[in-house]
């Protein structure tokens, strides 16, 4: 894949983001998180074909399988079963999460940052834009009151970094990253019971209105 | 071949515990595991005591520096200690009805893989191996912290689950920043030691980036403040042994890869950098703890902020460096050995006066004389009472600091009298004074004590004799790093 593909598929990844931190229904942001994750394996596939290691291409099928499908089945499957059709609010109002959103996205592309995002030299927009989804996702999860849009903020966070680390050169070898993906699988299904137990016990998904720890 | 065992049997008697539908069986073989673990920590830390590092097998995966051999040998003593006393502990709980034969069950499977994922982290010869170990302590405890299935647990455990998992992903990029040394097309598996050699291939503004993500993500773990927002929570819903583990051996290994960074990132743009960065979080850990202790209302609350404050004192020490080093070192151990017997005499206090608020428990000291006694030797140990260990390492790591950084030695002085002045107004509340009707007198079973007392008298002797083994240790710990 040439430099602009590359660049078209970061983009998508950001924009996935920036939905994910607008977006008022749960269904739409997992399936967002989906495309997303889709995009990650997309460009982790692209990355195999420069490698040609073999173990490589079954970590990538099992982070597809992983993310692309049983993660947002699992999600789908809760918000049917709880009927949380709509997300928790955010804390802050939409024209100033807008505004944030372009701050964090400015500060990932300035030339403070310049030492991470020239660890390649040509990578650089790619680096930049990776950056700035890792900056937008950790906002996601800040700024959202709903257990389930934490969630997925941690996982967009993961993919965020995967990303960074593609286009850095970072990847780690196929053995260790069949250990990362087996870790996140393990967090998505406890997560995912925590979810349940959160409801039963609370009622409600939104996380501002737990507040059993205060003695 | 012993860290293989260890690893070998634990995850086998996590098995058995799954499988197994008698309760005997899971306490007995959760037992000898915790048992043959330790014998085989301290074969581990002889041993690299005897040979500076020790490098099991083809070394791909296991090394073991003299840091990672003091953390092995603390793991093994406290994994013991607070086995024997989860058996009891859980028993009783049964017998109370408040938990059933499941969650015991839930329980022990999960223990052995805390264990066995703290023992991996502690271990491993690769950071990004250690890290996904860490991030397995984190899915192994989070069922633990919830074990009781209250709303208020399933709340600190969530905040325990996200907030560490944030951090630890901080964590891991600032873990990938330092690969940046090496061409990782050719570079195989990574070792720590691999890490090091090419420090001075690493730009020394990205050895900044990377500790200071470094730092954030697993200080979160280790709960240096302002990353500790969960550490109350988490300590005070736990089961008091688990809350244990957490304070005495998680925090420390936390500790060790940072301190593994540290090493790394001193190499590319020397000291002053980390030292400040760990003297910073360590005088706002110490300050922040000891404000919020004094008007602490409940006691496993009041034990948490105790670990916040700790965990600062040995980033101070660790920052000062020199003999500071050298005390936070052996802060380490003392702290990890005092905890167990806090943490396990405040289960104790609970399963007595069924509150873990301050103000329902009083005139423990006529209710259950021998935990009193246990709790408030406690007390003054961690607080830095003479003669005790904690006494010299505090003073230790304070006089190192005088040198260079006076102002922050002073203030965490004033801090840390602060801290003891808090401990003594609630251990005298609480210990003093009538006991609540209702509450008969009597003290807890034998095996709820024991593992206590044993401490204790490990904390007196090493108060004033550190083995040779042990002081060889800790002095390689002080050279290498």
């Amino acid at each position: 894949m040439n430099l602009l593909t590359l660049q078209f598929l970061s983009e998508i990844i950001l924009l996935s983001v920036i939905f994910l931190l607008i977006m008022k229904k749960n269904f739409s942001a997992v399936s967002f998180y989906s495309l997303q994750s889709l995009v990650v394996v997309i460009i982790l596939l692209n990355s195999f074909f420069e490698t040609k290691e073999l173990l490589m291409l079954l970590v990538i099928f099992i982070m597809f399988i992983v993310k692309v499908i049983i993660a947002p089945l699992f999600f789908i499957r809760l918000i049917k079963k709880y009927a949380l059709s709509f997300s928790a609010s955010t804390y802050l109002s939409t024209p100033i999460t807008l505004i944030i959103i372009t701050i964090l996205v400015f500060i990932a592309h300035s030339q403070r940052l310049l030492p991470l995002t020239s660890i390649v030299a040509n990578h650089q927009i790619l680096l930049s834009l990776a950056l700035s989804s890792m900056f937008l996702s950790l906002f996601l999860i800040v700024n959202r009151k709903g257990a389930l849009s934490q969630i997925i903020g941690i996982l967009s966070f993961e993919n965020s970094i995967v990303v960074f680390a593609v286009f850095a050169n970072l990847e780690q070898s196929a053995s260790l990253q069949l250990g990362i993906i087996f870790d996140i699988f393990i967090w998505i299904m406890i997560a995912s019971i925590f979810i349940s137990m959160l409801y039963k016990h609370f009622g409600t998904l939104n996380v501002s209105s737990m507040k059993k720890l205060k003695d | 071949m012993e860290i293989f065992f260890i690893i070998t049997t634990l995850f086998i008697t996590a098995i058995i515990n799954l499988l197994s539908k008698r309760k005997v069986i899971i306490e007995v073989v959760s037992v000898i595991s915790s048992l043959v673990s330790l014998i085989l920590s301290v074969v581990v830390a002889l041993k690299v005591a005897s040979t500076g590092i020790y490098i099991p097998g083809s070394g791909r995966f296991f090394s073991i520096d003299a840091l990672g051999g003091i953390i092995v040998l603390v793991l093994g003593l406290v994994g013991f200690a607070t086995t024997i006393y989860s058996v009891e502990y859980l028993r009783q709980e049964v017998h109370k009805n408040v938990i059933g034969f499941t969650r015991m069950k839930q329980y022990f499977i999960l223990l052995n893989i805390f264990f066995l994922a703290m023992f991996l982290a502690a271990t491993s010869s690769n950071p990004i191996f250690a890290w996904i170990s860490i991030e397995a302590t984190t899915l192994s405890t989070a069922f633990l912290i919830s074990f009781y299935d209250k709303p208020s647990a399933i709340e600190g455990a969530w905040k325990y689950l996200i907030i560490n998992s944030i951090g630890l992903l901080l964590g891991f990029f600032g873990t990938l920043l330092f690969f940046t040394s090496i061409d990782l097309s050719s570079a195989g598996l990574v070792d720590w030691h691999s890490l090091a050699i090419n420090a001075t291939h690493l730009d020394p503004l990205l050895a900044k980036i990377a500790f200071v993500f470094v730092l954030i993500g697993y200080g979160t773990k280790v709960g240096l403040v302002p990353m500790h927002t969960w550490k109350p929570d988490a300590y005070s819903k736990a089961p008091a042994p688990i809350g244990a583990l957490l304070s005495s051996a998680l925090l420390p290994i936390a500790f060790v890869i940072i301190l593994r960074y540290k090493a790394i990132t001193d190499m590319v743009v020397g000291p002053l950098f980390s030292q400040r960065l760990l003297i910073t979080f360590g005088i706002l850990s110490i300050a922040v703890a000891a404000l919020i202790m004094f008007n602490a209302k409940n006691y496993k609350r009041l034990l948490a902020y105790s670990s916040i404050e700790n965990a600062g004192v040995m980033a101070l020490g660790f920052g000062f460096g020199g003999l500071g080093f050298f005390a936070a070192t052996l802060h380490l151990i003392y702290h990890s050995c005092v905890k167990v017997v806090l943490f396990l005499s405040s289960g104790n206090l609970l399963l007595k006066y069924n509150s873990a608020k301050i103000f329902n428990v009083k005139g423990t000291l006529k209710v259950i004389p021998i935990t009193s006694v246990l709790f408030i030797t406690g007390f003054l140990i961690v607080t830095g009472v003479p003669p005790f260990g904690m006494f010299m390492t505090k003073l230790y790591i304070l006089s190192a600091g005088m040198k260079d950084y006076p102002f922050v030695s002073l203030i965490a002085l004033f801090f840390l009298s602060l801290v003891f002045v808090s401990f003594l107004k609630h251990v005298t509340a609480m210990f003093f004074g009538e006991k609540p009707e209702g509450i008969k007198k009597g003290d807890n079973n034998i095996w709820l004590l024991i593992p206590q007392i044993s401490m204790v008298v490990i904390i007196i002797i090493l108060s004033f004799y550190l083995p040779p083994f042990l002081k060889t240790l800790i002095n390689e710990v002080v050279l290498q790093y």
